[in-house]
């Protein structure tokens, strides 16, 4: 071992509890910004109707107001509307997951012209406001007969051009070797990507389905204007009708949407987990 | 698409393999077959209806559908337009703020990804907290923080003695507090991108920098941020994008007779306005096309720069 | 709706997705998107659906109960009330309408009434109103006149809406002044505002919102002014009646100081500020009656008075109508749908509930006594003087620069004159538009 190393590792020892401590006053620092906004959606959220008006606003209840979370099942058709939103965010999540990593192997490994004006085509798609798509969609929809169901809930937000971008970031990290490797061996490029691009590009699969989920999951335009049953709303657009005109709950409303994003928290618990155990890759040896 | 040549990281290990080009020769086919799903659903939900809408930034296009061909006359109006203008310093300032989530969603990141540290679990689950819940509940819950008389910000800082202003209703300060929401809601997001990127660094470079005397700063610096580039460009591209379309969050927190409206109008507010509040649909249209434009010249700013300091395999 | 059937049209329509998925997107790139919907004939005695879309979703078990009603009536149809949450409803139906197919028989306001009819989205109804001896004088003839284009009527009116003078008795018997009544004028207001401010208390006397319909509309006229010119071509807002409706609000501001700041009423609501007791008087509609009952504060200690009078009364009011959809598949049960809706006896269902005033004349005692805590009967006698709420095609465009224009001259970074002058100047430029 050189002298330097040794010299710099002894340094470490000896600034050691402060290293230990500082990440840990970081990120408790900032999880205390994260976190005081749903502590005030918490604490709304068991308010009476009064005196969530009231101003200056109370820190604590008074009296505690569990009732809202029974409310919230009486004012929307709560748990079927949680129904259709888990279905609707996995039928997206399924379709991108698996049409944007075909779609982003193919720019990242694949050699073919015009790919370079194709991925620029794509990535386009992503610069204009999403507004744009409504009424075009909406006629689409309806001239397929999907007006009001699940299916058009799900069918625009299978093709992604970001989820097929984030796809060609990650197989581009991936070393070009192991590819010319089994194309020397004569593999096609779809075994390829079968075999082994896809097993390794698990931590951006992953990554694409819990963000897809998410933007799935809090869709809410979209929804909104394409069904109009409330029985085939996901539950954004149910809590969206207890913002009135004049009048919103707002105790319920934070109820609501503490009770909405449960599952995708539970989801991301358990998610999160796989990754830290490194069940979603292999290693790679340098 | 070209890939950058990169040194390896072996010194002196030379490529056996034969050149690139007599392997790829079939790799058109293939390519339809992989890309087809993707392109297909894009051209109908999304790059038709673009088209479609250019087309329409030279019309006068009627509130129910129904137009008249009026050539460059939108355009003209674009520039003549003074909320326009005030519209795109608005979104040039909520961008510049919303940047900041790239780095803090990285250094959050890197410290949330070492194994074996306390309260990763949590530590994770509550940065991640802000991306699941309902936008309107932020922007109400951010609403009460900013109260200029009663929120908990201005309650902060009066313990150090400072007066805190009205943030949401003041036109100086308004599009910067959205702008905070809006980084606030972007860590975790981007805090799950850089994870997932740095789980296909291999630790062995880790333990062979450590070995070699390297610490925590000169690893992150030498390996953690080359070998996650792409994601970081990723980050950056994305965050830039979608903060040059800054919409809801404006539209939820600053209200129609809100004194900082004015100053706080994004273009793709701006728009949404045009389009379906005032049904001037060709205006919005060509605004909708100036917003392409721009995103388009940063983005692709942004991928010429990339052979500067981004590292592909 | 029933287990087999739903999953009986979700297989048809996955195997019909299939089969036509990429025929349509080949169809659609080369041809545009032309919505071709067949219309049906519906022949009466037929069973019939009809789609019925509100926003208000307090009022949406009311129009339930009426949809019942109404296929009690008349079995063969059924109405399926349909609830958008007000932030997306004209989108949606803007959408859909441009989609060509938009729900049967919809709300609609006065705001949008026009872009509407002029776009030829709604169903005219004038000859079915001749042909079954509807009696349209017994609607509030300003929303009756409102929903009529080109001298055809378009929608039956539903309801009507007032302003009035929202006190809290509490702090001015505390101040010792005397409850506003029917003999106020400005100067009445004004003097009690300023006496019933207290800043040690942070107590405003009164909360002078930049609302339109709420504040400066009802203020305008109130002052011999007017909004939008009789003919509909030009604007009233820079004429000094105008300016002196406008500059009643910003002096209480900051001439008076018996106001909360624009910024203090954009971070908190003014109404939030009258039901916690920090402001004693708020120009609020009547639509608030059920904030007010359901806070156990305000319903103890507020009561409403009519609005006081400046040069002459005045106020605007607004009023939702039923229309039916232009394209609809069935224009004679939607018809029928809509002429049950502006019936006396929905109009006595809805004033039952106490949540708005039916547009129906000689309905509103039902609304009055539904609460009894406050004098409602204000309201009710106010629609003698209120005239419809001002619009014009392009209303959305110019009436949301006004609230940008005028909350900088109510927040003092404008004089109330150029901020009048510049809204003038867009509002004639919009109306011009309009009119050629």
């Amino acid at each position: 071992m050189s002298e330097t190393a040794a010299a710099s590792r002894k340094s470490r020892r000896q600034g050691g509890a402060w290293r230990k401590v500082l990440p840990h006053l970081v990120l408790s620092l900032g999880a205390v910004f994260m976190v005081v906004p749903f502590l005030l959606e918490l604490v709304t959220s068991v308010k009476t109707f009064a005196e969530s008006t009231h101003t200056p606003p109370s820190l604590i209840p008074h009296p505690f107001e569990w009732g809202n979370y029974a409310a919230v099942f009486d004012s929307l058709p709560f748990s079927h509307q949680l129904a259709n939103t888990i279905l609707m965010t996995a039928g997206r999540t399924a379709g991108q997951v698996l049409f944007c990593s075909m779609a982003g192997y193919a720019f990242a490994c694949l050699r073919f012209r015009g790919s370079g004006l194709l991925f620029g085509l794509f990535l386009s798609v992503l610069m204009v406001p999403s507004q744009l798509f409504l009424i075009p969609n909406y006629q689409i929809m309806q001239w397929l007969g999907l007006l009001n169901s699940l299916p058009a809930l799900v069918l625009p937000g299978m093709f992604s051009a970001f989820g097929t971008f984030l796809m060609r970031q990650f197989f581009l990290q991936l070393p070009t070797e192991l590819g010319e490797a089994a194309r020397i061996d004569g593999a096609n490029p779809f075994q390829i990507y079968w075999r082994i691009m896809l097993p390794l590009s698990g931590p951006g699969m992953l990554a694409l389905a819990i963000l897809t989920a998410i933007w799935s999951w809090n869709d809410l335009l979209w929804p909104l204007v394409v069904n109009t049953d409330p029985e085939k709303m996901p539950v954004s657009a149910g809590l969206a009708a207890l913002q009135g005109e004049h009048l919103t709950n707002y105790p319920v409303l934070m109820a609501g949407a503490l009770l909405a994003s449960l599952p995708m928290i539970a989801l991301f618990v358990f998610f999160q987990r796989r990754i830290l155990e490194g069940i979603a890759f292999t290693g790679l040896k340098g | 698409m070209k890939r950058m040549g990169h040194p390896p990281r072996a010194p002196g290990k030379v490529s056996p393999y034969p050149r690139q080009s007599t392997l790829h020769r079939k790799d058109a086919r293939w390519a339809l077959l992989f890309v087809a799903p993707t392109a297909l659903g894009l051209a109908v939900f999304c790059i038709w209806p673009t088209f479609q809408t250019f087309y329409y930034s030279f019309t006068t296009w009627g509130p129910f559908g129904g137009h008249d061909w009026s050539g460059l006359d939108n355009y003209r109006e674009l520039f003549t337009d003074p909320e326009l203008r005030n519209s795109l310093i608005s979104t040039a300032i909520f961008t510049i703020v919303t940047l900041l989530s790239v780095p803090i969603g990285m250094v959050v990141a890197v410290l949330l990804n070492r194994p074996g540290m306390r309260g990763l679990g949590l530590y994770r689950t509550i940065y991640f907290l802000p991306t699941v819940t309902l936008p309107a509940s932020i922007a109400i819950m951010w609403k009460m923080l900013y109260n200029g008389d009663y929120g908990a910000i201005n309650w902060a800082l009066g313990l150090i003695h400072i007066h805190g202003t009205s943030w949401l209703a003041n036109p100086d300060t308004a599009i910067y507090a959205v702008a905070v929401v809006s980084v606030w809601g972007s860590i975790g997001y981007n805090m799950v991108l850089f994870i997932a990127g740095m789980q296909v660094i291999p630790r062995t470079l880790y333990e062979a920098a450590e070995l070699d005397g390297a610490g925590r700063v000169a690893q992150f610096r030498h390996i953690t941020i080359p070998l996650l580039s792409p994601t970081i460009f990723f980050v950056t591209v994305i965050t830039i994008i979608g903060a040059l379309q800054a919409f809801d969050l404006v539209y939820m927190m600053i209200g129609k007779s809100n004194p900082a409206l004015a100053k706080s109008e994004t273009v793709v507010f701006l728009f949404f306005h045009k389009a379906f509040l005032d049904s001037q649909g060709g205006y919005a249209a060509a605004i909708a096309f100036l917003l392409l434009t721009i995103i388009l010249v940063f983005t692709s700013i942004q991928f010429r720069m990339q052979k500067r300091w981004v590292h592909y395999e | 709706m029933s287990e087999p059937s739903r999953r009986a049209r979700t297989h048809l329509t996955r195997s019909r997705r299939t089969l036509l998925g990429l025929t349509a997107v080949l169809a659609l790139l080369l041809a545009g998107c032309t919505s071709g919907s067949g219309s049906s004939n519906s022949t009466a005695g037929a069973s019939v659906t009809l789609s019925y879309s509100v926003w208000e979703q307090p009022q949406f078990a009311t129009m339930q109960k009426l949809a019942a009603q109404f296929h009690a009536e008349n079995p063969n149809i059924t109405v399926n009330v349909q609830l958008t949450p007000w932030e997306q409803y004209w989108t949606k139906l803007q959408t859909s309408v441009t989609g060509g197919s938009a729900p049967d028989v919809f709300w609609m306001n006065i705001p949008n009434f026009k872009l509407y009819a002029k776009g030829g989205a709604l169903l005219p109804i004038s000859d079915q109103v001749a042909k079954d001896n509807v009696d349209m004088s017994n609607y509030v003839s300003a929303i009756a006149d409102a929903y009529k284009w080109d001298n055809k009527i378009y929608a039956l009116p539903k309801d009507v809406d007032a302003v009035g003078l929202w006190y809290n008795k509490k702090l001015f018997t505390d101040a010792g002044v005397k409850f506003p009544d029917a003999s106020w004028t400005w100067a009445d207001l004004t003097a009690a505002a300023q006496k019933l401010t207290d800043s040690s208390k942070g107590i405003y006397g009164i909360a002078a919102n930049a609302a339109d319909q709420l504040n400066y509309y009802n203020t305008i006229l109130q002052a011999g002014g007017h909004i939008i010119s009789p003919d509909g071509k030009s604007s009233g807002y820079d004429s000094p009646e105008a300016i002196k409706g406008l500059q009643f609000w910003v002096d209480l501001i900051n001439k008076y100081h018996a106001s909360p700041t624009l910024a203090q009423m954009t971070d908190t609501a003014p109404l939030d500020m009258f039901t916690s007791g920090k402001v004693a008087m708020l120009y609020g509609g009547s639509w608030s009656v059920l904030s007010m009952v359901n806070i156990p504060y305000a319903k103890e200690n507020v009561d409403v008075a009519p609005m006081p009078k400046g040069e002459q009364v005045g106020g605007v009011s607004n009023g939702l109508g039923n229309a039916i959809y232009a394209k609809t598949k069935h224009p004679i049960e939607a018809w029928q749908f809509v002429k049950f809706l502006g019936s006396k006896e929905a109009a006595d269902i809805l004033a039952a509930t106490g949540a708005v005033i039916p547009a129906y004349k000689g309905t509103t005692d039902a609304w009055v006594k539904a609460t009894p805590e406050f004098h409602l009967q204000t309201f009710v006698d106010e629609l003698a003087f209120t005239s419809a709420y001002p619009s014009s095609v392009s209303s959305a465009a110019w009436s949301d620069f006004a609230l940008k224009e005028f909350a900088a001259a109510w927040s003092g970074q404008e004089s109330v004159e150029d901020a009048a002058k510049h809204v003038a100047d867009e509002m004639n430029a919009a109306l011009a538009k309009e009119n050629q």
